[in-house]
């Protein structure tokens, strides 16, 4: 029978490897702004957890009357702004530089997971905020959820959607963004198209 | 692995500090929220309490009240997961997923409320006990002669009158009703839970307020579907929801938007929409488009032109 601690400690060994974490040099071809927005997308969710942690910490009440809490509000707010705008731009890089070639399937298909689930995570943070605009989507979101067969996820309940922000949203999410890195990290960023310049030479690849 | 032709293959590895890099990253997001928050704040506008809305609104106020007495109200008649209604029902799997937070705004809205405020006020008592001793019929009869006269009622000092007739004692509850609604207290009730001290869930606070109230408060307007409300924030100028801007699109479809499952067709075909492009690496043909699009080309501008200069590219398709 397999051996479990020594299959997990030859993965491991790799995967988590400062080789693989702390490399000290990169293609070419991956430099400059474009190359950016993926860290700058998980910088952002850096920052939201940083900004999340203190905000948890004091209780939604304080969000709305203490004026510390309403700055750190309102930087949980502007950083899921940049988390969408950077994570937004970084999706249009991959797509255009097709970087799902060279068997990077997967990594797309992640990037895609974390997408989709980062709309439930923001917008379950925006319905315990307390606010106006928190009473409207609970209100309105609440048919669309139930409709879905989700009805057990009740948008109105702001004690559930407070669970589901703080810790099972992000944790969901962290994993799903842990992972898709990881395999950026393992299999590199995605190598140029060649260009019509260079049809007649060979040099087929085999990623 | 499977070869692929569509990769160049040669490149140069160059010096990179990965950790500089990431710092850079951290250091510039920092910054920017800074910047954000300290020049505009967060955006929110003061929710629609019940108190508020029972004073600027008392008639509305004991209409709404009065369709969830009398069951003519949309909680009252939705369906899963509140209750058995069939009114707001969109899908088989709505219906499968059953009754998981029980609402019956006749007893959880008004009459359980009320009866806490009875032991203060000998009317309210009296017309409880009448309204509870009247066959069903009777009562019934009560509702909808009282619904017509709130259509001829107006406002006099934050009460409501309404022409003579035969109410029974609904004008008593009613106004009692509103007095509790004015007094901010009813929010309270109707998040009580007599088994534990916590106060965690808001639900029936938030469904007693989702009909006219807050359809009708100025502050929705611009979040209505029907005007791309998904996207748009409660404070304008300030971004929102941005990033749900298909779902949106999709909701103002005409077969979409007409529909009585809007809901479950938006969400369903916003979701397909996902799908594809979470599946995009393996559609044929839609999987190449980026190669001929050439926008890849602006991306590695400088790669292409030192390649070729060196002439390193390679391509075999």
């Amino acid at each position: 029978m397999t051996n479990w601690t020594l299959t997990a400690k030859k993965r491991l060994g790799t995967i988590l490897s400062a080789e693989t974490w702390l490399p000290t040099e990169m293609p070419e071809y991956a430099q400059g702004f474009m190359y950016m927005l993926g860290s700058l997308t998980a910088s952002s969710f850096v920052v939201l957890i940083l900004s999340g942690i203190v905000l948890a910490m004091n209780g939604p009440e304080t969000w709305a009357t203490n004026g510390l809490m309403r700055f750190t509000a309102a930087t949980h707010f502007w950083a899921v702004q940049a988390f969408f705008f950077f994570m937004m731009l970084h999706l249009w890089r991959v797509f255009f530089t097709g970087a799902w070639r060279g068997g990077r399937g997967k990594t797309w298909l992640l990037g895609a997971i974390a997408f989709l689930v980062a709309i439930p995570t923001a917008f379950t943070g925006f319905l315990i905020n307390g606010d106006l605009y928190s009473q409207w989507n609970a209100v309105q979101g609440k048919d669309g959820i139930n409709a879905m067969g989700l009805g057990w996820v009740n948008l109105t309940n702001a004690s559930q959607m407070f669970g589901m922000h703080v810790v099972v949203m992000p944790l969901v999410l962290g994993a799903v963004i842990a992972l898709h890195i990881t395999l950026v990290r393992l299999k590199s960023v995605v190598p140029p198209y060649p260009t019509a310049a260079s049809q007649s030479t060979k040099g087929v690849s085999d990623q | 692995m499977k070869p692929t032709t569509d990769i160049v293959k040669q490149y140069r590895m160059v010096p990179e500090d990965f950790l500089k890099h990431l710092f850079a990253t951290l250091g510039i997001v920092i910054g920017l929220v800074l910047l954000a928050s300290l020049l505009f704040g967060v955006p929110e506008k003061p929710p629609l309490t019940i108190q508020t809305y029972a004073n600027a609104h008392p008639l509305s106020f004991e209409q709404v009240s009065l369709r969830a007495l009398d069951g003519q109200g949309r909680i009252a008649n939705y369906g899963p997961p509140y209750n058995h209604g069939t009114g707001s029902v969109q899908s088989g799997l709505q219906t499968g997923v059953g009754i998981l937070y029980p609402v019956n705004t006749a007893t959880d809205f008004v009459l359980h409320p009320l009866a806490m405020t009875a032991a203060m006020n000998p009317t309210v008592k009296s017309a409880i006990a009448t309204f509870d001793a009247a066959p069903p019929a009777v009562q019934q009869r009560w509702e909808a002669a009282y619904t017509t006269a709130l259509t001829h009622g107006h406002v006099v000092q934050g009460t409501v009158i309404t022409p003579a007739g035969h109410y029974g004692p609904l004008p008593s509850l009613m106004h009692g009703f509103l007095t509790l609604g004015q007094s901010g207290l009813l929010s309270g009730a109707l998040v009580r839970n007599s088994a534990v001290t916590t106060r965690f869930d808001n639900q029936n606070y938030l469904l007693f307020l989702q009909g006219d109230p807050l359809h009708n408060d100025p502050g929705t307007q611009s979040m209505k579907g029907e005007n791309w409300g998904i996207i748009h924030p409660a404070v304008n100028g300030y971004p929102g929801a941005w990033w749900m801007t298909i779902p949106t699109w999709i909701y103002q479809w005409p077969f979409v938007a007409n529909a009585a499952a809007a809901d479950a067709l938006a969400l369903s075909i916003g979701f397909l929409f996902w799908l594809f492009l979470a599946v995009t690496p393996w559609i044929p043909g839609w999987n190449r488009l980026p190669r001929h699009l050439g926008i890849h080309r602006l991306v590695w501008k400088t790669f292409y032109r030192s390649s070729e200069r060196v002439g390193t590219i390679h391509r075999a398709s």
